[in-house]
């Protein structure tokens, strides 16, 4: 007679998660949503084989820069370079104001509050070619224009990030600098500022790299710079221009990302 | 006899040097003085900006506060919003399209999944089209292929957003936890799955929240697009512009400004929902 081993019973699989049916509603919605905005755009790829001739000619052309041309763009980056230098400097001034009275932290009163945040959703829902066709009917052609239209778009973006920073730092000094009695602005001074200065010197650097990048769309409007002269040569149909125009704008991008990269880097 | 010597408060600590961080601000102070001064923009016509401004701020608002049911106010109401939707789609389908390139390209980029050669090559190319605004790469390529209109600028954007989409999810594949990974591996399961079953649910909601991020710019920048005429507000713009018509320009900014407001409100909202999960029954109403 032998005795049975006892098999062990593997344990009960544990049951499948379910999917639930909200899951299956948003991805309705989000193919429903595409559908309807690709037909609204009348979405086909089809001039990919068909057009490609026209395209290709053009490509063609950008494939062969025009490299004596850019001893004439050298000033015109320049330009670009002081319309990015200043409109960071006063615009992330600015900006650093705007955050501070637009965070519960710093600002107590309810009112101010609610209406620096919505001046700000104002100020932020406006692309920076808007601001640039503004202040070029108002100021003229020119750099001027340039920077007043990137020290509105950069107002937009330091005080949304610095003033989320702001509600996220260590409430503790902030209660130290109220109980030895400090003012509004001299907690903001001593016990704000430097708990944000990293974040916040990188934010700049961050907007400073964006507009190199903007003010190439803005000059295209007639606000100065580089983009200027991008816009010129290309309705002149002087692709190898621009395309020296564009390596060249690709070189100063990428070093400047660089150098803020590590900035950054050091900062933080 | 020995004189107790007076116990003296020990030396107070001497203040850091601020030399180093004096000069950074100097330094940086120079630079920006140097550029007002060299860049010809002529400031003296700051002067006048406040003039101006009440001026035709009074002329756009005027456009705005007529009565916007009688003709031709209406037509125009109307056209302003219909280029707005437009906008509208053009960011939609460029997000769409720039979210279904870069995932499969971020597991490329991701030096926790990808050979190193590979992440190298795909960071590059990542980087080259992060640096390329979108307007010039609508004006340089697209736009001739796909003439002017809509199409030209959703692609651009899709191109475009596939720079730091790629980069952004790159990121969160590479900061996922092991544990679920390590179980997977454990259970013999083959790269791809452990891929689809222990990566892709870990980072979706991060992943979900960048695309509609990006989505809210690309609103932004679909309006840019539309005044080389790749279609949507943009055009619009342009043209009330170029004619200084300003009632029709203060109501072409309104519209922008508050179907943005709205639509990115609906964004924020669900970005939220998707990175915290439902909402518990006890919780507070929105802050």
């Amino acid at each position: 007679m032998t005795t049975v081993v006892e098999r062990p019973v593997s344990p009960a699989r544990p049951p499948r998660p379910r999917t639930r049916p909200s899951t299956y509603i948003a991805i309705v919605v989000v193919v429903a949503i595409t559908v309807w905005a690709g037909a609204g755009i009348s979405f086909d790829l089809s001039p990919l084989w068909t057009d490609w001739g026209r395209g290709w000619f053009i490509i063609q052309e950008f494939l062969a820069p025009n490299w004596s041309f850019i001893g004439r763009t050298i000033s015109p980056f320049l330009d670009t370079l002081a319309i990015a230098v200043i409109a960071t400097a006063v615009g992330c001034a600015i900006g650093l104001g705007m955050a501070m009275l637009a965070s519960r932290v710093t600002m107590s009163n309810a009112f101010v509050y609610r209406a620096a945040k919505i001046f700000l959703s104002i100020v932020r829902s406006l692309p920076d070619v808007g601001y640039g066709l503004l202040f070029v009917a108002l100021v003229g052609v020119g750099t001027l224009a340039g920077v007043l239209a990137l020290i509105m778009f950069n107002i937009g973006i330091i005080a949304k990030l610095t003033s989320e920073t702001i509600d996220a730092i260590d409430r503790g000094p902030l209660e130290a600098a109220a109980a030895s009695g400090a003012r509004p602005a001299q907690t903001a001074q001593f016990a704000v500022v430097p708990q944000i200065l990293p974040n916040y010197l990188s934010y700049s650097l961050y907007v400073f790299e964006l507009n190199i990048r903007a003010s190439v769309v803005l000059g295209i409007v007639g606000a100065g710079g580089i983009g200027s002269t991008l816009s010129v040569e290309f309705a002149r149909f002087n692709y190898s221009n621009v395309s020296a125009i564009i390596v060249l704008l690709f070189i100063v991008v990428f070093s400047i990302d660089l150098l803020s990269q590590w900035l950054r880097r050091r900062l933080m | 006899m020995s004189v107790e010597p007076r116990r003296s408060a020990p030396p107070r600590p001497s203040a850091p040097s601020r030399l180093r961080y004096t000069l950074t601000q100097l330094g940086v102070l120079a630079i920006i003085l140097i550029c007002i001064v060299v860049i010809d923009a002529r400031w003296d016509r700051l002067l006048d900006l406040p003039a101006l401004s009440i001026t035709y701020g009074q002329l756009m608002i005027g456009g705005v506060v007529q009565n916007p049911f009688v003709e031709p106010n209406l037509t125009y109401w109307g056209d302003a919003l219909r280029l707005m939707v437009e906008s509208l789609q053009i960011a939609w389908v460029g997000t769409v399209i720039g979210a279904v390139l870069s995932f499969p390209i971020a597991f490329i980029a991701a030096s926790t999944v990808a050979p190193r050669w590979a992440v190298f090559l795909t960071r590059q190319i990542l980087n080259i089209l992060r640096a390329i605004p979108e307007l010039v790469l609508a004006i340089a390529i697209m736009l001739p292929i796909f003439g002017l209109g809509p199409l030209a600028g959703a692609l651009a954007i899709g191109v475009g957003s596939v720079g730091t989409l790629g980069k952004l999810t790159a990121e969160a594949i590479e900061s996922v936890p092991r544990g679920p990974g390590e179980a997977l591996t454990a259970a013999g399961a083959s790269t791809l799955q452990k891929l689809r079953w222990a990566v892709v649910p870990q980072i979706l909601p991060e992943v979900i929240a960048f695309w509609l991020y990006r989505f809210e710019i690309n609103i932004r920048a679909s309006a840019i697009l539309g005044v080389l005429g790749a279609g949507g507000i943009g055009s619009l713009l342009a043209q009330v512009f170029e004619r200084r018509d300003w009632d029709r320009i203060g109501i072409t900014l309104v519209v922008i400004i508050v179907v943005t407001i709205i639509v990115d409100q609906i964004s924020a909202a669900v970005r939220h929902r998707v990175i915290s999960g439902a909402p518990a029954l006890s919780a507070k109403a929105l802050v």
